[in-house]
């Protein structure tokens, strides 16, 4: 043991003194380590920086919410089939079932037409009908005005509620409360502007306009109303897959389903829509790291090639070790060292090369403004290093130890 | 006192009994070495010499503990090494003998002082004492204000003294020089020698492998090899301080 650590140490020390004695030898012979090391830091680091952003939005809409939608199988929609779940469908669930916070009704975005004008300005939206429960259910705040109220509903008002972009795209005044603009032919008073919520992908998530329900329908009569989506939050102290069973079940009562007719309804939680993403996320960082594993490997045998090289070279000086006494144990744990060294160097280099990289991209990429690299992927890197170190470094070493004294030194 | 100090000087350092070296060849194997029975004492100041060919450098190479011997017994201090693995071989070398070579094999990227460490990097002592013990072994040669050079700033000669200076520094029971002046001119190798000289009168058993007469005849004894044998193995009388004078101004 004694000798183990004396020679790691020595050796350690005659490794670093000949890396620098040849620092550009060293650079070449590290450079597939440092650009392995820094690709697979560079993908971790944006795609944890992405999942995390995700995560965080998927939160602010809430985790516990949960949208139910119509469901149709390929196999119906290869027949012609569409399903659909109607307002009445909403009304049958809001009355029966007890376990819940809040309950509200949407027409699915995209639906309805988008163009939007405000005086000479157009802008295309989205635009959400629903119901002044809305905004318990999905987590939307005032930043101006307010929300729809029950009796906007009520009274079918022609009143919006819109995302902040909006404002800057219409070139609305800051405070843009009680003015009008025009959806589809028809006037709308503005009654509250939304707080930001920045964009998700590039995406702009406050270009939108909220209005109420029986407003739409007033409009456009029971076509576009009776495709709906339901959205709810469960009591916390309620069993969510209680609720869905209980839910499924009405449902699938009003709608006279057997026990043969497939599922028609599906229910999409905001947890099933995080490990969604986290799984695409995941599978991105797999894919990419096990590419950038690959040429970590490549760099490992350009580090094991310029070794072997080098031992051929120092075999003079091997020779000289040897004959003043450097037992080939030590003369193994110097190169596998210098080995050793030279991709941790390389692991190093590439990790601050890594970062760099990953936040220069995240300037340039939207939706991706933090960068994050896990400890677990700075522990695997220096694990991978070392390792290919250690591996690729054996066979240099071992071939310099086992050279016979009187053969090295002779040799020119 | 001073029968204790005649037995001391008849210490056995190193004894050879049926010393055989051979190399397996594709038709008949090649002996380098036959036989070979030797003793050598210590404080002795020999010369082993003999054409190209003869064995010598088989023969140090053994005594080196660089190389095993094909059979017979190899005694060095009183302890048979012929049959110890390398990893020994590599401590009994860093610990009883010290190498000087016709070609220096100095480390070129290494300081004088680096150089001169560098077999007690092998050892476990601080790196305080190595410094001290380097350029102790320095000072003796004379080189103690080149600590910092670089062996390529240096003489023949001092590059040859580095060495030396490299072989005391593990205060060695042999010192062993393979063609130690065959690099190096004339007047140099007279200040080698001459280095060798007080080296042995401080008491360090010293073998030089050579094939130069002159070098042979500056030693007290002279070992004879032909053909992996020994021929001759000729003792001088030491005492004879006129005969040391008239070699010594062979180089002047």
């Amino acid at each position: 043991m004694r000798n183990f650590i004396h020679a790691s140490i020595e050796g350690s020390k005659a490794a670093l003194q000949s890396i620098f004695s040849h620092a550009m030898r060293s650079a070449l012979t590290t450079l597939g380590i440092i650009i392995g090391v820094s690709a697979v830091i560079t993908v971790v680091a944006v795609m944890s920086g992405l999942s995390a952003n995700i995560s965080k939005q998927l939160d602010d809409l809430g985790s516990d919410m949960v949208t139910i939608k119509a469901y149709t199988s390929p196999n119906q929609e290869m027949l012609g089939f569409f399903n659909r779940m109607s307002f009445d469908d909403f009304l049958a669930l809001k009355g029966k079932i007890k376990n819940i916070d809040d309950i509200t009704v949407r027409i699915p975005p995209f639906s309805l037409g988008s163009k939007v004008q405000f005086g000479r300005n157009s802008s295309q939206t989205q635009i959400i009908g629903t119901d002044s429960s809305y905004k318990n259910v999905i987590n939307i705040y005032p930043e101006l005005g307010r929300f729809l109220s029950s009796s906007d509903d009520l009274r079918r008002r022609r009143v919006v509620f819109i995302g902040s972009s909006l404002v800057k795209k219409l070139k609305m005044p800051e405070n843009p409360i009680g003015e009008f603009i025009k959806l589809s032919g028809d006037w709308f008073r503005v009654i509250g502007v939304a707080e930001t919520r920045g964009s998700l992908f590039g995406f702009d998530q406050d270009n939108y306009i909220i209005t109420p329900f029986s407003t739409i329908r007033s409009l456009n009569g029971n076509q576009v109303t009776d495709n709906v989506e339901v959205l709810f939050r469960p009591k916390a102290s309620a069993k969510l897959s209680d609720i869905i069973v209980q839910m499924r079940q009405i449902l699938r009562q009003r709608h006279k389903l057997s026990e043969d007719d497939g599922e028609r309804f599906e229910f999409v939680t905001a947890e099933k829509t995080k490990e969604q993403f986290t799984s695409i996320t995941t599978s991105v960082t797999l894919v990419a790291s096990g590419v950038v594993g690959i040429s970590l490997l490549v760099g490992g045998i350009g580090i094991m090639n310029i070794m072997l090289v080098s031992v051929t070279e120092r075999t003079k000086e091997i020779g000289i070790a040897k004959a003043l006494g450097a037992t080939p144990q030590f003369i193994l744990m110097q190169f596998l060292m210098e080995a050793l060294v030279l991709s941790l160097f390389g692991g190093i280099i590439g990790l601050i090369l890594g970062y760099g990289l990953a936040a220069l991209i995240a300037v340039f990429m939207p939706g991706s403004s933090s960068v994050i690299v896990p400890l677990w992927a700075i522990w695997l890197s220096f694990g991978f290093t070392t390792t290919i170190g250690v591996v690729f470094g054996l066979a240099p070493a071992v071939k310099a130890a086992k050279l016979h004294p009187v053969d090295a030194l002779r040799y020119e | 006192m001073e029968v204790t100090q005649r037995v001391s000087e008849q210490e056995k350092v190193i004894s050879l009994t049926n010393i055989t070296k051979y190399y397996p060849m594709a038709d008949e194997d090649f002996y380098a070495l036959k036989n070979i029975n030797l003793t050598i004492n210590k404080n002795e100041y020999i010369a082993i010499t003999g054409p190209s060919g003869s064995g010598k450098s088989s023969l140090m190479n053994i005594l080196g503990c660089l190389d095993h011997a094909s059979s017979g017994e190899f005694y060095l201090s009183g302890k048979n090494i012929a049959n110890h693995d390398e990893n020994t071989l590599a401590k009994i070398r860093n610990k009883a003998i010290g190498f000087i070579f016709q070609s220096f094999n100095l480390l070129p990227r290494m300081s004088v002082l680096h150089n001169v460490m560098q077999p007690l990097v092998y050892r476990f002592i601080s790196n305080a004492q190595r410094v001290a013990l380097a350029s102790e072994a320095l000072t003796r040669v004379g080189l103690a204000g080149k600590l910092s050079s670089l062996p390529n700033q240096l003489s023949g000669g001092q590059r040859q003294r580095v060495a030396i200076a490299r072989a005391l520094v593990t205060k060695p029971a042999i010192i062993l020089g393979d063609e130690p002046t065959g690099n190096l001119d004339s007047k140099t190798t007279a200040e080698i020698m001459a280095m060798f000289d007080t080296l042995h009168q401080q008491g360090h058993t010293i073998i030089l492998v050579t094939h130069e007469q002159e070098i042979a005849d500056h030693c007290h004894r002279v070992i004879r090899l032909v053909d992996g044998e020994i021929t001759s193995d000729i003792s001088k009388n030491v005492q004879h301080s006129e005969n040391n004078h008239e070699q010594r101004s062979l180089y002047a």
